[in-house]
């Protein structure tokens, strides 16, 4: 008797296995089969059973992701982290603050620098006034003010005044000569020869008489606008 | 008064009245004039030490760098920068 009831359930369990081994493998040796490695990551998919617990079916397909999950998670980490939340989720979790975190401060950054060039044009704005009033000058040149300034200027010597006039009476010889000839090709030499006097009058004037410096350095287009033309050169 | 006395009298006042047309310029001004008429010819110079007053107009310097000229204002009324 007792041998007839071991029989008969070992017939049954070699039944249930059977039924068992029917179900199985048709998934588990598409997934098994290509590599046997991946039986071990097979192990963990009974953790996922308990969730699937009711169809073995559905069962099958996640255990066939979470071996895809992580061998794609690394790169696909910054695309989705939020699909592979239960694979990958401890994993994933601190890179995906590490993105967002530089993410956060660029948009940060951008917002600091607006402040800071906003806090330049104040201080842009101030010197900025004083270009529109001596423009207003340069419009209104007046050249004996700014003759008679010079001469009393105390920032420069009586030997450098005077040489400073010996160099202006030059340069003056030569506008005339230039406005004789027909030829204006010298009038790019021109140019640099009073752009060089008028650095050498700025590097006198700017340390012992700035507020002149700058009258001065503020008419100079003025000034070049007078030397160039012919009339105007002529009633100096 | 002696001979020996009068001899005397003059060796001692002769430096004194040949000093008196060259007297040195220490107003830092001046010098600062003189540097900056030297730069503006081009010369070198760095800056102006010392500088010997001649005459009017006419001073004898020397340069940081060890150079020496002569400015002084010419005839035609130009300041002239000359290298000693």
């Amino acid at each position: 008797m007792i041998g007839n009831r071991a029989g008969a359930v070992a017939a049954g369990v070699l039944v249930l296995l059977c039924q068992a081994c029917d179900s199985t493998p048709p998934a588990s040796r598409p997934t098994g089969g290509a590599a046997s490695r991946e039986a071990a990551p097979a192990a963990p998919a009974p953790a996922s059973k308990p969730e699937a617990g009711p169809t073995a079916e559905t069962a099958t397909p996640p255990r066939a992701e979470p071996p895809r999950a992580p061998a794609t998670a690394p790169p696909v980490k910054p695309i989705v982290p939020d699909r592979v939340k239960q694979p990958a989720s401890q994993t994933t979790t601190p890179p995906t603050p590490a993105a967002p975190t530089p993410a956060s401060p660029t948009p940060a950054e951008p917002a600091p620098p607006a402040p800071t060039p906003a806090s330049p044009p104040p201080a842009a704005q101030t010197p900025a006034p004083p270009p529109p009033t001596t423009p207003a000058h340069a419009a209104t040149l007046d050249l004996s003010s700014l003759e008679k300034r010079l001469r009393e200027t105390k920032a420069i010597g009586v030997f450098t005044k005077l040489s400073l006039k010996n160099e202006v009476d030059d340069l003056l010889e030569q506008f005339r000569e230039f406005h004789r000839s027909p030829d204006q090709s010298s009038r790019a030499k021109l140019r640099q020869a009073y752009d060089l006097l008028l650095l050498k009058v700025l590097s006198l004037l700017q340390d012992g008489d700035p507020g002149l410096a700058r009258d001065v350095s503020s008419s100079r287009e003025a000034l070049w606008s007078i030397l160039v033309d012919p009339d105007k050169f002529k009633n100096l | 008064m002696s001979w020996r006395t009068k001899v005397r009298a003059a060796i001692v006042s002769m430096p004194i009245l040949m000093a008196g047309p060259a007297l040195a310029a220490d107003d830092p001004a001046v010098l600062k004039d003189l540097t900056a008429v030297i730069a503006l010819q081009g010369q070198p110079c760095g800056q102006v030490v010392t500088a010997t007053k001649q005459g009017d107009n006419d001073y004898a310097v020397a340069c940081k760098d060890g150079s020496r000229y002569r400015v002084f204002v010419n005839a035609e009324g130009r300041v002239v920068v000359q290298k000693q």
